[in-house]
């Protein structure tokens, strides 16, 4: 398998002199393509910190970053292009736009990238179909349940076919039934289209669903 | 999806309509207080203009004839009668001056103009009714009687046979003239020169002002002729002659632009105020915002894409306010119990600058906005603008 991300000394450090907080602390870590990583550890510990270096919303004060191969240079690249094509985002409080429904919240990662309109529409249909929402195409997300909510918020995440999805605690608002479901959708879009796949949580049930687990203690990776 | 700004419009769409109303009313406002000062300045020219006089003549130190004061004697006319470059018998004399006459036992404001029929100064014909008739001006003596008769604006509401006290002196309606306003619709009262005298002067023999109309040039292609002349009168220590468009320049000085400084004034501050609001309005549901476009950014847009659905809500409420205030004036332009003249290719510089200052202050507000930190969309509460320090993503996103 080939490494779909790698981390090599990433250090990023919250705050100055006395305030300061080393949120990622000499970190390596290395994804391969098409894995399931749980990335677990108490509140505090770095996790969010590390998929957001990971998935290029924050920079690192320090460390080496690359994803699918290409090394990432935060001061001469947008890293937006980064997210919008390689990368997509689950996250816990869903943040579909409530304005939009359902199909179009899929969409919007899609107008992003600047897919024509009926493209973009088959494919947020058929990503909807696939998260069994087909019924709910037209509901906006007041409409809709928590796990409801959160299947949208998988196929947004899905829209542009990304190398890499980043769910931050994910079943973290559902009830015990709707993360069953949510994890089992998650296992099968993986095995069908291949996707990598990290996921922070604290829940350990989920532990048996992954590939392998990261732990993580005060911004450091202690077993992986 | 190119309609995601027109969805999020219409979701907010409370505050959409309470941001185009505010400018709404705001533009239509800086609208009407320019119509109103147009027009004024309309109204105080038409009666110079409709006067037919290129010269006019005020008494040395009055700085104008509609300025200072100014009571001419028949020692100041004497140059007049010599001049060689007014037209035979065109030398008018005019009485011009504000009074408050009672109409049907109420003060009304009004401008009495006393002139001759047969000369300029006023209406030679009326629209109903029968012109007043007219007194000697030269040979006259005081204790002659004059005929008490008056001749007013059609618009006034006054009826041919009502009568008019001017102080302790009474007149008669005997005709309407076609309406012709004085500034902020003051109506003008005509009526002989000795009767104004007579009204308004304690019956001295006394005039404001005298008007003329100067020869055509005998050199062709020469169309200054009135400058000329006007300077040569000016030229004598008891009189200040100044031509029609000095008088124009004076008369709107004078009774538009200085009292109405205060208004431009207050059109400025409606400016700043609409292009404050709309900064305002979108700042602060930018700030109501911020986790969706945090969202919208973590999830791959750029900046450009953010500011983008924010500058096209802008413009479309900013053109959506604007239009209609452009509409609303005119309708209550037309409603308005003053003259108001709303000058089009005015309205139209002044919409066009309306929509750039709300455009502006709009783009201002979405610049702070679009430095929203994406990593907000991992976080539960929305976080208004907190980015830790040593943050180094904003710079890398274009």
């Amino acid at each position: 398998m080939a490494t779909i991300i790698e981390g090599i000394g990433l250090n990023k450090q919250f705050g100055i002199g006395d305030a300061a907080v080393a949120a990622i602390n000499s970190v390596d870590i290395q994804i391969e393509e098409g894995e399931l990583v749980m990335i677990m550890g108490d509140s505090g510990c770095g996790k969010t910190t590390l998929i957001s270096l990971l998935g290029c919303i924050l920079t690192p004060d320090s460390g080496e970053l690359k994803i699918d191969e290409q090394v990432i240079d935060p001061e001469n690249q947008d890293l937006s292009v980064i997210r919008r094509e390689k990368i997509g985002f689950v996250f816990q409080l869903f943040h579909l736009l409530p304005y939009l429904t359902a199909l179009e919240n899929v969409m919007v990662a899609m107008d992003i990238t600047k897919t024509n309109t009926s493209e973009s529409e088959k494919r947020a249909k058929e990503l909807l179909t696939r998260v069994g929402l087909s019924e709910r195409l037209d509901h906006r997300p007041a409409q809709l349940s928590g796990g409801e909510k959160q299947r949208v918020s998988f196929a947004r995440a899905l829209a542009n076919r990304p190398k890499i999805i980043f769910a931050d605690e994910p079943t973290a608002n559902l009830d015990s039934r709707q993360s069953d479901n949510m994890m089992n959708l998650i296992q099968e879009i993986r095995q069908e289209q291949n996707t990598t796949i990290a996921i922070v949580t604290h829940h350990e049930g989920l532990k048996e669903n992954a590939d392998r687990v990261i732990h993580m203690k005060d911004g450091r990776i202690i077993t992986s | 999806m190119n309609t995601l700004f027109l969805k999020d419009m219409r979701y907010r769409r409370t505050r959409v309509i309470l941001t185009s109303v505010g400018i709404t009313v705001l533009v239509s406002l800086i609208l009407l207080l320019g119509g109103i000062m147009h027009g004024m300045r309309i109204q105080a020219q038409q009666y110079v203009k409709s006067t037919g006089a290129d010269i006019w003549i005020s008494a040395e130190g009055s700085g104008g004839a509609f300025i200072g004061f100014s009571l001419l004697i028949e020692e100041n006319m004497a140059p007049l009668n010599t001049a060689p470059d007014l037209e035979t018998g065109s030398v008018s004399p005019l009485i011009f001056a504000q009074a408050r006459p009672l109409i049907r036992g109420k003060s009304t404001k009004a401008i009495v103009v006393g002139y001759m029929a047969d000369k300029l100064g006023g209406p030679t014909g009326v629209v109903e009714g029968k012109m007043f008739k007219s007194s000697k001006f030269k040979d006259y003596r005081p204790e002659d009687p004059v005929p008490d008769e008056v001749i007013v604006d059609e618009k006034m509401g006054v009826q041919i046979g009502e009568q008019i006290t001017i102080g302790t002196d009474t007149l008669k309606v005997v005709g309407k003239t076609k309406s012709l306003m004085f500034v902020l619709d003051t109506p003008l009262l005509f009526m002989d020169v000795r009767v104004a005298q007579k009204v308004l002067l304690g019956n001295y023999p006394r005039v404001n002002m005298m008007i003329a109309k100067s020869k055509p040039s005998t050199i062709p292609g020469k169309t200054d002729q009135a400058i000329t002349i006007a300077a040569n009168l000016d030229a004598s220590d008891a009189i200040e002659a100044r031509t029609v468009k000095q008088t124009l320049d004076d008369i709107i000085g004078y009774y538009v632009d200085e009292p109405m400084k205060a208004v431009q004034f207050l059109r400025v501050m409606l400016w700043l105020a609409s292009g404050l609001l709309i900064g305002m309005i979108t700042y602060v549901t930018m700030l109501e915002k911020t986790q969706e476009i945090g969202v919208l950014k973590a999830i791959g847009g750029s900046n450009q894409y953010v500011m983008s659905l924010l500058l096209k809500q802008v413009a479309i409420i900013s053109v959506i306010g604007v239009s209609i205030g452009f509409c609303l004036s005119y309708i209550f332009a037309a409603a308005a119990p003053i003259f108001v003249a709303i000058n089009f290719t005015e309205s139209i510089i002044v919409a066009a600058i309306s929509i750039i200052v709300c455009c502006g202050s709009g783009y201002l507000a979405a610049r702070k906005a679009i430095a929203v930190d994406p990593m907000i969309a991992f976080r539960g509460e929305i976080d208004m603008g907190y980015t830790p320090q040593g943050e180094t993503f904003a710079h890398s996103d274009a």
